[in-house]
Parts: structure tokens; C-alpha cells; sequence
């Protein structure tokens, strides 16, 4: 294993508001406690650790997350543990909102740091991909409820990310590039990781979508059939994986032939389906719907007032992200993982 | 010749004869089932000393287990009373009074006056109090005194199974939030106790011995020990006058105040520590209302001010006994 | 599904939030004149919780509410003329004039009152959601707690006894990040107070306090789930309070521009009336007029509280008990 003081730093983003939405009642997804974010961040610093990461830029949150961090920093200084890589928490303002996340993004790509961990569910990998340019993403579930981030142990990601910032193995080995879907509604600009999803109910309200009815149309920028969520009634339609250079979109309501979606962790309901279709990259489509709420990644993000247009595109140069698999086998059949003081088998 | 039973039967008869009256009676305590959730039994204990046992399967649903968790239960039942429940919530032993308090006194005593006379919490708190158990000092007070300083609340203190029954029933009626409380040592007692459903009204003492020479205030159980040193001092001469207040709130004043113009002697006998106490409560009364009639000081009884020990050569210094009141008796009788 | 809102909904519900705002201000702005008697905590700031909540619920079903209990009365349909001469000291109080700003209760709107004891109402909302259960009616119980009564036991007690008993109880926790002047970053362990949920076997979830319109789906969703025997549910509805813990709390403990900052960018009434007449359900002019309403209806109030009778000598001793 190398220890190189010139490995690169890491960044990590943890979504204080992840996990905790509507979607516990509605259906029966996972609460996702702050400690527990706290506890996945431990673990990947521990694996940032055993791979030479010496130094990690953190968002810092009003909601504990960092609090907890710090009492854990500080623990362990009492106790004589391995050394952890230093967290360095970015000097910034907090408004408790997405924009948090948006801005640390920023400092962090200024920063050059070589990836980008984040914890959280759709929306959170959505804002981080608005800002990250070109800086790879580790992506992680914090709950069963997302289709774009992995659902992963964190020390696995942490040891992926450890190895690629450390140099162990290439961006082409490690990286993936995926597809992305822009929405203008107006003078409005948004982008998507999954889907986007036109809803009949006139208000973002408490922003997760799980009445069916209220499902207007929906395009995929990718629809697997394994994923949960509303990609889930487009891959039963019209499937299409992450790395295909298309999308799909269906049309809900009506007449249509109903189709049995997992819609939300525990909710697996009939979804009536008029037509379907794929969207070809840049290639513009027009919502058909101009009034409701329009879900971006699974949460009501926009309210369409009936006078504005709205297009959207389906675009394939979106974020890169870390294939941890991929990248774990190529440092493995590289000897990266081969310990130097207990020689080689 | 009428039936006897004990004291404890007497309180489930009360408890059952209401239940099957009034649908709103509930009885919720810890295990006053016994057994919920468990997988044998699920009326195992019906009270942990039997008190209650019987009534989950007479009154399915309204005999409720609960999680060891005064504040939440007590209070639950105080909210269930205010929309019309008349929930017997039972606190085991009195001293949990520590983990429950404010739901009693912040809450249910208060709500009728602070929310301008629209609200009715129609509840009763059961419990067990007193010494002689060797229960030690977290399981054997008399906190009567505690709950009847507080406006809003009623307190009864039953002596023998004939009250225990009719002030009950009178309690699960009352509109108001009602302390019950149960001398662990007359649970035994055995006594004549009509089959049918009565009820004993509230702030009416009974006179248990007629007498000219001394009035006995005795609260609870020391009403006992005042009927042991009557018949003692009847021997000597003594004709003592034995008062049961039966609820300390509201209090019969009349009936204790005609008593000591009679006989011009007070003793009052409490079980509790004596500062702040119903001796010091009714020994203030007398001195201000009937202190032209007074021939001699007016005497408490009670426990020391110190928590009740466990060993039983202490326990029972403790307690007060009928030789207290005889000898007080006697040194009233001699004062000149 | 949580119903969707009519025209005539979103009025009340603008007509609510106003009420309760026009009503704060006003006692803030006369409190400052030494009228007032006693401690008054204002509920401005946090209008859209109460309401939000409320307009999912009928008179037969109950809350329990807080010392900072003016939104959720006038939410639940106690009338705030009769607020105004309770807070006042008035014999035509709510509670005539003997329960105050901390105690207005009307229980035959299902409130069980404002409470002055922190973490006091969840214990009695079990009362309530049980004496539902036992006769099989379908109403629910909310109680509403703050960030500081999270950490009282009897707010711990209360839900794991929901739990148990399967009670139909919704614990509504209005976080506004200050019990008195200590935040709720140091109070509050686990930081976010929907987190206690799992531990009570029971669903919680994080709502934005700002947001009329997340608040009523978010409790409409609970509340419903409840209904339907689904048993009790942690909200946690994150929110803030523009004025101190009490009338006359400088809240130095709070950043500079902190407050300003929250009513220039996330005011309910603001983010509520920007959206509904930017969608055209409403007119602009319309939440004029109820504007002009509600101020009348509290100038009115106000006017009749000055002029009331206190309560009398004769008043003093009544209504302690029922009968003694």
C-alpha cells in the first residue's frame, strides 16, 4: 500500500435532511438517523485512512452531523487509534437549505479535491451534480429509497475513493460517465439524475410523490427494473440501463393498461400507463401537462402555473461517478491492496 | 346477619359492580392484569396483590395493562377523564407519587379552575400507602397530607371494608379527579359488607365510638389503633369519642369540631411525618375554631420526622401505636 | 392521500395564519405598554405548524398544546375574541380570566389546553386517543411539543405508551431550535428529534415549519395513517419563532440579522400568498380583504378586552371542584 504524502484530498458531502421526508409514512422507508450518517462518515474515514488520504473537506450542517464528527475526532484522540486523515470543515455560511450543499460543492471542486463522497438519496446526488463539473462522484444511499446512489457499505466507497485519489488505479478503470435530464420551464433551469415526473397536485406540498393518481407523465434518464421509485413505472414499460445512450418516458391516466410499480419502499401499486416511448439525447421533448407539480429525482421541486413552456432534454455528458466494483478489481489485480510490512503471498 | 368480606375483595366488588354499571369505568395500572404480552396467563396477578384480579375477563378490553411508566399512564387516564372516561388508574404504591406528580397536581387538579369551570376530570388514582411491611422507606409512606394541601384534588382514606366499598363507587362517580388510597394492612380485614352497590358520600366522618371524656381523630388504619386504646381506656374509666374523617378532601369540620366541644380533649392519630401533616392540619382547626373548649392541649400522634425504616424493631417504633394513645389519652384526661 | 385543498381551503387557511400573526403582533406591540399581565410566549413565526396541522382535523378530534399555545387555539377553532379577554385577565375569558395566555382551553373544539408544564400534554393525549380507541371512533389526538419537551421523560413515556397501545396519536414537535435560550444544537442528542421515532417502533419524519403546504400533507399523511388504526407517528416540523421564548426576551442569544433574515426569505404568510396568486387560485386582493378582516376582528378584540370586567371576588373560589 502506498503512503503518499501527494495523495489527493477527498471531499465528503452528507445530506443533513436525507432520510427523514414523508416517505416514513407514506410508505415504510428507512428512517435514516443523524448518527448514522455520522457512523457511515467514521467508516470511510477509517478506509481513507488505510489508503494514505491525509486530508478531507467536509460541509459543515446546523443539524449535527459535523457536531457528531467532532465528538468522534475527539475520542479518539483519548484513545490512540490509527490516525485519521485530517477533516477540515469548509469556512462557509448556512442557510439550511440545498444551497448548503450546492456551495460546498463548489469549494470543494475549487479546492481540487479528486472525488467527492456523498451520502444521501436522489435529490441530494441531483443538487451535488449541478455543481461538480467534472469531479467524480463516490455515491451513497443513505436509505432504500433511491434509484442513482449505490447501496453500499461505506467502507468499501471509502477504500474505492482512497485508492483513486491515491492514484492506484486510472480514471479510465474507476470512472463512469452518466446521463442527465434538463428541465426549462420558463426561464427556470433544472437538471435530473433519474427522473422527472409531471404530478396533477397543484403544490411541491410535502414533496415526495406516492399517490398514483396524481402521476401525470414521467421521462427516465435511466429505468431498471431493479431501481425503486417512479423510474420503476417507466421500466415496467420501457426499460433502459444507465449506460444505454437513451431514455425513456410514459404518459399515466386514462384508459391505459395498468402496470404494477415499486413506486416507494413497501408500495407496489398499479400505475395506468397511455403511452410510452424513448427520449433521444438532446433532443428536446415539451411536458404535456403545463399545470400541477413537477418531482425532480422523486420530490417536488417546481409548481407549473399553466402559462409557462416547459422542454426537456435527455443529455449524456452528466456527472462521472466512482465504480466501486471496478475500481476495487482493478487495484486488486494491481497488488494496491498488498500490505508492505506482511510481504506478498 | 350481613355477609363478611375483606377489604381487598370489597375494593374489586366496588371496581366490578361499576364496571358493569358504566361502560366509561376503565382499570388501568401496572399488571392490574399481569401478563400482557407475556405467553401464559393474561390475568396472571389482577394487582400485584391480588386486588384486581378477576376483572379482565369480566370486563374484556377495560382492564389494561400498562408499561411501567407512571407519568404516562396517570396522565393518560386524566386525558381519557376530560373527554368522558371514568378511568381507575392504580399507581401500585403511593410513594410513585415521585414519577407522577405533576400529571396529578399540575395537571388534573387544576384543569376545571385554570380552564374556567369547562372541563370535568372524573378520575381516580388508586393506591397503596403506609408501614408495617417491612417495605422500608421508597414503599411504605402515608403522603395523604401531600395530595390534600392541593385545591382541585379529593382524597380518601378508607379504614374498613364496608367504606372501602361505598367511598369507591363514590369515587368512580365523583366528577372529579379523586386519590384513593389503600392501607396495605387492612387489605386482610375482614367486615360486614352489603352485596349490593352503594355509595358512602364524601366529607362525612364517621363517628366509629361514642364518647364524653376524649375525641380521637384517626386516620386509615389508625383508626384501629384508636378503637385497641378506647377499649383499653374503657377499662380505666376513659370514654374516648373515635372520629374517621374517611376523606381528608373534602374534611368533615363539623363533626370534628362538635366532638371536641363535647369532650374539650384532641388527640389526632396519623400514620404520616408529623410536620405538615393531618394531625397538624386538624390540631390547627380545633385550636382556632374550638379553643374556648379545649380543657387540655390538644396531642398528635404520628410517625417521627424520619423516612420508615426497614428492620422491624424499627419499624415498629415507628408506627404509632394504641400505647401511644392510651398514654396520651390519660395525661389529657389528667391535665389540670 | 391527504385531501387536496379547495379554493375555499386555501382561504381559511390564509385567514388562519393571518389570524394568528395579526393576533401576536398585536400582543407584542401592547405588551410593550406594561398592560399585559403575566408571561406571554408568542406563536408568531410559526403560524403555518398549527395550521397546517389543524386543518387536517375536526372539533371531536383533540390537541394538546403548549405554553406557546395562541396558534394552536385559534387553529383548532377557539374563538379569539375570547382569547384576547382571557390574555387580558377579563371575566369573558376563554377561561374566564382564570387560566391566562398559558392555559386558554376549550374542549368543546377537542383543545385541551395550553400547558405550562414543558412535555406536559403528551401523557394526555394517550388519554384522549385511547378513550377513542375504547369506543371505536375514528378521531385522533395531536401533541404538539417543542424542541425543550423532547427531552422530558413524560414526552418519551407518552410515546412509547402510543406505541404500545397502538394509540391513534400524532406527537407534533414544533422545533424552533431554542428552549428558552439554550439551542436545541446542544439540547437535543441526536439533533434531529424525528430520529427518536425508531426507538418508539413508530415512523418519523422532518417537515419544513415555513411551508403551509408540506405541513398540511405531511400531518394530513399521519394523521390519516392514525385514523385508519396505523397506530402513532413522530413530525417534526423545523420552524422558528420571531419573537423571545417570553414578551421581553432580547434574544441576545440569537445571531445578528438571524430573525430578519427568516422573515425577509421564509415567512409562511409570504411564501403562502406568493404562491397561491402566482398559480392564480387566488387573487391578490382577495388576501387583501382578509387582511383588512382579520385586523378589524383583532382591533375589535382588543377594543372588547380593554373594556371588560375583570372577575369579581365572587369568582375566586368557584370552580375548583364540581362539587365539594
Amino acid at each position: 500500500m502506498k503512503h503518499s504524502s501527494s495523495t489527493a484530498a477527498l471531499g465528503i458531502i452528507a445530506n443533513p435532511a436525507s432520510g427523514r421526508d414523508i416517505r416514513r409514512l407514506t410508505s415504510r422507508a428507512l428512517v435514516f438517523p443523524t448518527v448514522e450518517k455520522v457512523n457511515m462518515i467514521e467508516r470511510l474515514l477509517g478506509a481513507f485512512a488505510a489508503t494514505g488520504v491525509q486530508r478531507v473537506l467536509m460541509m459543515p450542517d446546523l443539524v449535527g452531523i459535523a457536531a457528531g464528527l467532532l465528538r468522534a475526532v475527539e475520542g479518539r484522540r483519548g484513545q490512540g487509534e490509527a490516525a485519521w486523515p485530517e477533516v477540515e470543515f469548509l469556512d462557509m455560511p448556512l442557510t439550511d437549505s440545498a444551497l448548503d450543499t450546492q456551495r460546498a460543492v463548489e469549494r470543494m471542486r475549487a479546492a481540487g479535491v479528486a472525488a467527492i463522497v456523498v451520502l444521501g438519496g436522489d435529490g441530494t446526488h441531483r443538487i451535488v451534480a449541478g455543481a461538480c463539473g467534472e469531479t467524480p462522484l463516490a455515491t451513497l444511499s443513505s436509505g432504500t429509497n433511491n434509484a442513482f446512489p449505490d447501496l453500499r457499505e461505506a467502507t468499501l466507497t471509502g477504500l474505492a475513493a482512497g485508492l483513486f485519489a491515491a492514484g492506484a488505479v486510472t480514471p479510465d478503470e474507476a470512472l463512469v460517465r452518466n446521463k442527465r435530464l434538463r428541465l426549462q420551464v420558463g426561464e427556470r433551469e433544472e437538471l435530473a439524475l433519474v427522473e422527472v415526473c409531471v404530478t396533477h397536485l397543484e403544490h411541491v406540498g410535502a414533496r415526495a410523490v406516492w399517490d398514483p393518481s396524481s402521476i401525470a407523465e414521467v421521462y427516465a434518464a435511466f429505468a431498471e427494473p431493479d431501481a425503486i421509485g417512479l423510474s420503476s413505472i417507466v421500466a415496467g414499460v420501457s426499460p433502459v440501463g444507465r449506460r444505454q445512450p437513451q431514455g425513456a418516458w410514459v404518459h399515466c391516466g386514462g384508459e391505459g393498461h395498468g402496470m404494477l410499480a415499486p413506486i416507494a419502499p413497501g408500495l407496489v401499486v398499479p400505475v395506468p400507463i397511455s403511452a410510452s416511448g424513448l427520449l433521444q439525447p438532446d433532443q428536446p421533448v415539451a411536458l404535456r401537462s403545463l399545470r400541477g407539480s413537477v418531482a425532480l429525482d422523486g420530490e417536488r421541486e417546481i409548481e407549473l402555473d399553466g402559462r409557462q413552456t416547459a422542454t426537456l432534454t435527455l443529455e449524456l455528458d452528466g456527472p462521472l461517478s466512482l465504480d466501486v466494483p471496478a475500481t476495487l478489481d482493478a487495484a486488486i489485480r494491481r497488488g494496491a491492496l498488498h500490505h508492505p510490512a506482511m510481504g506478498r503471498p | 346477619m350481613a355477609r363478611k368480606i375483606t377489604y381487598q375483595q370489597a375494593i374489586n366488588e366496588a371496581l366490578d359492580q361499576e364496571m358493569s354499571r358504566d361502560q366509561n369505568v376503565i382499570v388501568m395500572g401496572e399488571d392490574v392484569a399481569g401478563g400482557a404480552g407475556s405467553p401464559g396467563e393474561q390475568d396472571a396477578w389482577g394487582g400485584v396483590l391480588g386486588v384486581t384480579r378477576g376483572l379482565y375477563h369480566k370486563h374484556p378490553g377495560r382492564v389494561i395493562d400498562t408499561p411501567i411508566s407512571e407519568s404516562g399512564y396517570v396522565g393518560a387516564a386524566i386525558g381519557a377523564a376530560c373527554c368522558g372516561m371514568r378511568p381507575v388508574a392504580e399507581l401500585m404504591f403511593v410513594d410513585f407519587l415521585g414519577v407522577c406528580f405533576d400529571q396529578i397536581f399540575n395537571q388534573a387538579a387544576k384543569f376545571r379552575y385554570m380552564f374556567g369551570g369547562k372541563a370535568e376530570t372524573p378520575v381516580v388514582i388508586r393506591a397503596m400507602y403506609g408501614a408495617g411491611f417491612r417495605a422500608a422507606a421508597q414503599h411504605s409512606q402515608c403522603l395523604y397530607n401531600i395530595f390534600t394541601h392541593i385545591p382541585g384534588l379529593k382524597v380518601v382514606v378508607p379504614s374498613n371494608p364496608y367504606d372501602v366499598k361505598g367511598l369507591l363507587i363514590q369515587s368512580i362517580r365523583d366528577n372529579d379527579p379523586v386519590i384513593f388510597l389503600e392501607h396495605k394492612a387492612l387489605y386482610t380485614m375482614e367486615g360486614e359488607v352489603p352485596e349490593e352497590s352503594y355509595a358512602i358520600p364524601f366529607g362525612e366522618a364517621a363517628v366509629v365510638r361514642e364518647g364524653h371524656d376524649v375525641t380521637i381523630v384517626a386516620i386509615g388504619r389508625m383508626v384501629l389503633k384508636a378503637q385497641e386504646a378506647a377499649a383499653e381506656l374503657q377499662k380505666q374509666g376513659i370514654h374516648c369519642e373515635i372520629i374517621d374523617p374517611r376523606t381528608t378532601s373534602p374534611l368533615d369540620t363539623d363533626t370534628i369540631l362538635e366532638s371536641v366541644e363535647k369532650t374539650g380533649r384532641l388527640i389526632v392519630v396519623d400514620e404520616s411525618h408529623p410536620r405538615c401533616s393531618m394531625a397538624s392540619d386538624i390540631a390547627g382547626l380545633a385550636a382556632e375554631r374550638a379553643f374556648s373548649s379545649l380543657k387540655a392541649p390538644i396531642r398528635q400522634i404520628t410517625g417521627p420526622h424520619s423516612p420508615v425504616p426497614f428492620s422491624d424493631a424499627l419499624e415498629e417504633l415507628y408506627i404509632p401505636s394504641a400505647a401511644h394513645i392510651v398514654a396520651a389519652a390519660k395525661s389529657l384526661k389528667e391535665f389540670r | 392521500m391527504t385531501k387536496a385543498l379547495t379554493r375555499d381551503d386555501l382561504l381559511k387557511a390564509y385567514r388562519t395564519m393571518r389570524t394568528i400573526r395579526e393576533f401576536e403582533e398585536r400582543l407584542h406591540t401592547d405588551f410593550a405598554t406594561g398592560e399585559i399581565p403575566g408571561f406571554v410566549h408568542l406563536y408568531a413565526g410559526e403560524e403555518a405548524s398549527a395550521t397546517g396541522v389543524c386543518m387536517n382535523l375536526t372539533a371531536e378530534d383533540h390537541i394538546a398544546s403548549t405554553h406557546r399555545g395562541h396558534g394552536h387555539c385559534i387553529a383548532k377553532g377557539v374563538d379569539p375574541v375570547g382569547m384576547m379577554a382571557e390574555i387580558w385577565g377579563r371575566k369573558t375569558g376563554t377561561c374566564k380570566g382564570k387560566g391566562g395566555s398559558m392555559h386558554i382551553a376549550d374542549l368543546s373544539v377537542g383543545m385541551l389546553g395550553a400547558n405550562g408544564i414543558v412535555g406536559g400534554g403528551g401523557p394526555l393525549v394517550c388519554g384522549t386517543a385511547l378513550a377513542a380507541k375504547l369506543r371505536g371512533q375514528p378521531y385522533v389526538s395531536v401533541c404538539f411539543f417543542g424542541d425543550g419537551a423532547s427531552n422530558q421523560g413524560t414526552i418519551f413515556e407518552a410515546m412509547n405508551l402510543a406505541s404500545v397501545w397502538n394509540l391513534p396519536v400524532i406527537f407534533l414537535a414544533e422545533n424552533n431550535g431554542y428552549a428558552e435560550a439554550t439551542s436545541s444544537k446542544f439540547s437535543v442528542a441526536c439533533d434531529n428529534i424525528a430520529d427518536r421515532a425508531s426507538a418508539f417502533g413508530m415512523p418519523g419524519i422532518t417537515v419544513d415549519g415555513f411551508d403551509f403546504f408540506a405541513v398540511y400533507e405531511a400531518a394530513g399523511a399521519a394523521i390519516e395513517r392514525a385514523r385508519k388504526g396505523g397506530g402513532p407517528s413522530l413530525v417534526e416540523v423545523k420552524l422558528s419563532r420571531y419573537y423571545g421564548h417570553f414578551e421581553g426576551d432580547q434574544q441576545t442569544y440569537r445571531a445578528p440579522g438571524e430573525v430578519q433574515n427568516i422573515r425577509d426569505t421564509k415567512d409562511c404568510l409570504l411564501q403562502f400568498a406568493r404562491r397561491v396568486t402566482a398559480n392564480g387560485q387566488i387573487s391578490q386582493a382577495e388576501l387583501d380583504a382578509i387582511d383588512a378582516e382579520v385586523k378589524a376582528l383583532i382591533d375589535g378584540s382588543v377594543a372588547k378586552a380593554k373594556s371588560d370586567p375583570k372577575p369579581s371576588e365572587a369568582d375566586l373560589l368557584t370552580d375548583v371542584y364540581v362539587s365539594y
